[in-house]
């Protein structure tokens, strides 16, 4: 892992790495990211191909060559391979039981700027629909190495979904497991569960929700499935009042999963911050978008005192 | 008389016992892919997922009847398994799952996913250095679909040599969108193409014969002009019985069409 690295750049570095220890790993791209790959393409010959902008053959040609044993990756914009090229994903990968892996940039709202076709917030709900998909949402370099090594190799089709923006927060090697969440904070009476840089939010709320009487604990979501059920299930018990920020949908994100994996929890209070059902139409940074949908940590004050009181 | 006579009555057996199926489709293809396994394709169905062995991928799906019947002939199927074609617990659908059917390289329903699969194929053993061939089938309105022409700018363009196409031009396109000059579209796409008569065994070997096979070069295209239906006059053209299912006095016609 190379320390200050960005989202992109470590996937860059990941590639190199893994592919000169594995000579099955091969790089398909859309034509983004074509220059920061170039150290892959020298250091792993005749296993980098740019296709040009035509992501639903794409991904079905990387299924053919998991057919032969390859491990391909497919590295574009989120809509383009997940939106559009979906029923080749599932008939493709899924349906063969192939194994694959998409590596996204354009998470959610990230190219702010550039409007709906190229935002996607509703990738986890497609992607859960795809019987073995595993969806990671690596929100640190770090992550993103250690994810993708555990998960190249499939079983079946993996996602990595990269934020334009990481968190700040320095986990330890050993924390980051495929499919385990992980507890930043403890807390008593409310379980904030954050994915994404929603992290630094959730953990930048905790003073002012003290103040007002919640001591929040703080869940850490990488995976969304398959989905920590136990760690959540264990914080919500305790806690009876859960918050889940993330960016994506209100219907069909993490949210949807952590009801589910808490529904016969006696007493349990729920709510969800994420993007209404509605197209985020306006232009703006990404710091703008996340504000007006209440990525803050005022936003998650506000939501937790509408929904919890306080 | 057309040939493999007794594959298109065991073809129309199956539909007729399972209620459900396309039989002009097959008849269409049933020629090509009989001499493919028969007397081309590198494969063993005593190991179906043998390494070395060369790939065919039915890209247009419906006509999968044409295949079973076939790979059943070559030894990978049962005669038990094509009578419980279309029945709960049976391995025969309507379209192919090679999750379940030995010899069945992929899964194919929804056209124009078949083709980039296939060369995701070549490209993966062109990598692996690898000297296995890849034949895939194609349909002439599958060509409708914008992913076979994405498929025919990408082989082309990545060279694979080691990729074979056969395009069944039975006319189903041209009933619908009639500038239909397929041949010269392949062309345009930078394949080697030929046109053949798909019921003719001699243009069939000879076009086999023709194809070039290396690791990297230009791909083949071979289109092959074929009737729906082919065999029985019947089931030929394009009209009702393109899903239909024969009556016992049907089938009886049929089979009597086939001696």
């Amino acid at each position: 892992m190379s320390p200050g690295r960005s989202m992109r750049e470590q996937f860059a570095d990941t590639m190199v790495a893994v592919g000169q220890s594995d000579p099955r790993l091969t790089v398909l791209i859309s034509d983004i990211s074509h220059f920061i790959l170039q150290p892959f393409a020298r250091a792993c010959p005749g296993r980098f191909y740019n296709l040009g902008i035509c992501e639903g053959a794409i991904v079905s040609l990387a299924a053919g060559m998991a057919k032969t044993g390859m491990f391909p990756v497919i590295h574009t914009i989120a809509p383009f391979i997940i939106e559009r090229a979906f029923e080749q994903l599932k008939l493709d990968f899924c349906y063969q039981q192939l194994c694959g892996n998409l590596v996204t940039v354009g998470s959610a709202f990230d190219y702010a700027n550039l409007g709906c076709s190229h935002h996607c917030y509703d990738d986890f709900a497609l992607l859960k629909c795809l019987p073995g998909t595993r969806i990671t949402y690596p929100a640190s370099a770090l992550e993103f190495d250690l994810l993708f090594r555990q998960g190249y190799r499939g079983p079946g089709l993996t996602h990595y979904r990269l934020p334009a923006v990481a968190h700040q927060i320095a986990f330890l090697p050993s924390d980051i497991q495929l499919g385990r969440g992980i507890k930043v904070v403890e807390g008593d009476n409310l379980t904030i569960v954050a994915t994404g840089p929603q992290l630094d939010n959730a953990l930048a709320a905790r003073d002012e929700l003290g103040a007002i009487g919640w001591h929040p604990e703080i869940i850490y979501i990488h995976t969304i499935a398959p989905l920590d059920f136990d760690l959540l299930r264990a914080s919500a018990g305790r806690t009876r009042r859960v918050l889940v920020v993330e960016e994506h949908l209100e219907r069909g994100g993490l949210g949807d999963e952590v009801l589910r994996a808490t529904r016969d929890i006696a007493g349990l209070r729920f709510a969800s911050l994420a993007i209404p059902n509605r197209f985020s139409t306006d232009y703006g940074s990404y710091a703008q978008h996340c504000e007006r949908w209440g990525f803050s940590r005022e936003g998650i004050v506000a939501k937790v005192k509408a929904e919890f009181g306080g | 008389m057309a040939m493999n006579n007794d594959l298109r009555a065991t073809i129309a057996r199956m539909v007729h016992r399972a209620g459900d199926g396309h039989i002009p489709s097959a008849y269409s293809i049933v020629d090509m892919v009989a001499i493919l396994y028969r007397d081309y394709l590198r494969v063993d169905p005593r190991r179906p997922q043998w390494a070395e062995r060369d790939y065919f991928v039915l890209s247009k799906g419906h006509g999968c009847l044409a295949l079973y019947v076939v790979l059943a002939h070559a030894g990978f199927l049962r005669p038990s398994d094509l009578e419980r074609f279309c029945t709960a617990g049976g391995i025969l659908g309507e379209h192919p799952d090679c999750t379940k059917v030995p010899g069945v390289e992929a899964s194919t329903g929804s056209l124009g996913h078949g083709l980039p699969f296939a060369a995701g194929i070549a490209l993966g053993l062109r990598i692996a250095q690898r000297s296995n061939r890849v034949f895939v089938l194609v349909g002439d309105g599958e060509c409708h679909e914008g992913a076979i022409w994405e498929s025919a700018n990408l082989v082309a363009n990545l060279e694979l040599g080691n990729l074979c196409l056969l395009v069944d031009w039975n006319g189903s396109a041209a009933q619908l969108l009639p500038r239909d000059d397929l041949p010269a579209k392949w062309r345009a796409f930078g394949w080697r193409t030929c046109v053949i008569d798909g019921h003719d065994e001699g243009q069939i070997r000879d076009a086999l014969d023709s194809v070039p096979f290396a690791a990297t070069g230009t791909p083949t295209a071979i289109i092959a002009r074929t009737v729906k239906g082919k065999g029985v006059a019947m089931l030929e053209g394009h009209g009702t019985w393109h899903h239909r299912i024969p009556t016992d006095a049907e089938l009886a016609a049929i089979l009597e069409a086939l001696q």
